[in-house]
C-alpha cells in the first residue's frame, strides 16, 4: 500500500532518499551546490505535487529534468565553459563518504565511469530501482538499460583488478 | 548466479556523501514560501508509450466525431426554411412614454406535421395538425432620444388545417 507524503514525514523521506539524489544529480555536475541546488528544486517541487513516497522513479525523474533545465540555461553553460576554460582541474568534490583504502578506489572508479553508466548504476545499486524504473526514467528500453548497468559492472570489476 | 554479486556488495557498503544540514533548511524554506505561479515545471512528462495511446484516442475520437457529423450533415432531410413575418406597427399605437413600436418579427425554427388527427368536436372529421415553434420579436424605438426596446419570447402555434378526401 503506497502512502502519500505529509507534513511531518518530508524530513524523514529527504533523509532517505536525499544522498541517493545528490549522487544522482552529480551526474551533470561535478559541483556539489549545484547538485543540490538541482535537488531542492526538484524534491520542493515533487513534495508540493504530494506523490506516493515510494515513487521514487518519479522523484528522479524530476531531478533529471531539473539539471537538464538547469544545464540548458545558456548563462550557466557559458559560465561553465569559461570557468573550464580558465581552470583545466576543477576541483571536484567527492561523492562519497570516506571509506577505508579498498572503498575510495571503489569510489574513484565509479567517478570515473562514463555518465550514462554511471546514473544506472546509482539508480539501481544506491536507490534500489528496478531496470522498468530506470528506463522509464531515462526514456531507453530496460534491455539498455540492463546493458549500460552490465557495462558498468564490467568496467568497475576490471577498475579493481590488481596489476600484474 | 550473477557474476558480480560480490562487487554489487561491495557497492552497497559505500555510502553516498549525507546530506547537509543546509540543504534541508533551504527546502524547508522552500516549502513554506507559497507556490509561485505555475511555470513550465520539470515534473516528469508522461512516457513516450502514454503519449502515444493519448495520441491515439484523441485522433480516434476526432475521427469519430467526423463521422458523425458527416452523417448528420448527409443523412438529415432538408429543413424548412425559417420563415420570418415582419410587419410594421401602425403610427396609432403609440406608447405614453415616447417609444413607437418599430417592429414585429416572427421567425418559425422549427415546423413539425404531426399527422392526421381527428377533429374534437366533429369526431368524423379528419384535421392535419402542424405544429410551429416560433420566436417573436417586437421592438420599440425612441425616435427623440433613439433609445430602443426589444422583447423577444418563444412560443408555439399548432394549426388544423381541414382535409377533404375525394
Amino acid at each position: 500500500m503506497e502512502r502519500t507524503l505529509t507534513d511531518e514525514d518530508w524530513k524523514t523521506c529527504f533523509a532517505q532518499l536525499g544522498p541517493g539524489l545528490l549522487l544522482f544529480a552529480r551526474r551533470w555536475t561535478n559541483c556539489r551546490a549545484d547538485a543540490e541546488d538541482i535537488v531542492q528544486e526538484a524534491f520542493v517541487r515533487f513534495w508540493r505535487r504530494q506523490h506516493s513516497i515510494k515513487n521514487r522513479a518519479l522523484l528522479y525523474s524530476a531531478v533529471r529534468s531539473a539539471a537538464l533545465d538547469r544545464l540548458r540555461s545558456e548563462q550557466r553553460r557559458a559560465r561553465r565553459e569559461a570557468a573550464v576554460a580558465l581552470d583545466g582541474a576543477e576541483q571536484v568534490e567527492p561523492s562519497f563518504a570516506a571509506g577505508d583504502e579498498g572503498q575510495q578506489l571503489l569510489a574513484a572508479a565509479v567517478e570515473r565511469l562514463p555518465n550514462e553508466q554511471r546514473e544506472v548504476v546509482i539508480m539501481k545499486i544506491w536507490n534500489e530501482l528496478t531496470f522498468a524504473e530506470i528506463a522509464n526514467i531515462l526514456e531507453i528500453s530496460q534491455n539498455t538499460a540492463a546493458s549500460r548497468y552490465r557495462y558498468a559492472l564490467g568496467a568497475l570489476k576490471k577498475a579493481l583488478q590488481p596489476h600484474e | 548466479m550473477n557474476d558480480f554479486s560480490e562487487l554489487e556488495a561491495e557497492l552497497k557498503q559505500l555510502r553516498p556523501a549525507p546530506v547537509a544540514d543546509q540543504l534541508f533548511a533551504r527546502i524547508e524554506r522552500a516549502l513554506a514560501r507559497p507556490e509561485a505561479a505555475p511555470s513550465a515545471g520539470f515534473l516528469p512528462r508522461p512516457s513516450r508509450r502514454a503519449r502515444a495511446w493519448w495520441s491515439l484516442g484523441l485522433g480516434l475520437s476526432g475521427a469519430t466525431a467526423l463521422v458523425l457529423l458527416g452523417l448528420t450533415f448527409f443523412a438529415e432531410p432538408p429543413r424548412p426554411e425559417p420563415a420570418i413575418a415582419e410587419k410594421t406597427a401602425a403610427p396609432s399605437e403609440r406608447l405614453t412614454s415616447g417609444f413607437q413600436p418599430s417592429a414585429l418579427t416572427q421567425l418559425v425554427y422549427r415546423q413539425r406535421d404531426e399527422g392526421l388527427v381527428f377533429s374534437p368536436n366533429q369526431s368524423e372529421r379528419l384535421l392535419r395538425r402542424v405544429r410551429y415553434d416560433t420566436r417573436e420579436t417586437m421592438q420599440w424605438r425612441n425616435p427623440r432620444t433613439g433609445a430602443s426596446l426589444r422583447v423577444s419570447y418563444p412560443a408555439e402555434q399548432v394549426v388544423l388545417t381541414p382535409v377533404s378526401f375525394q
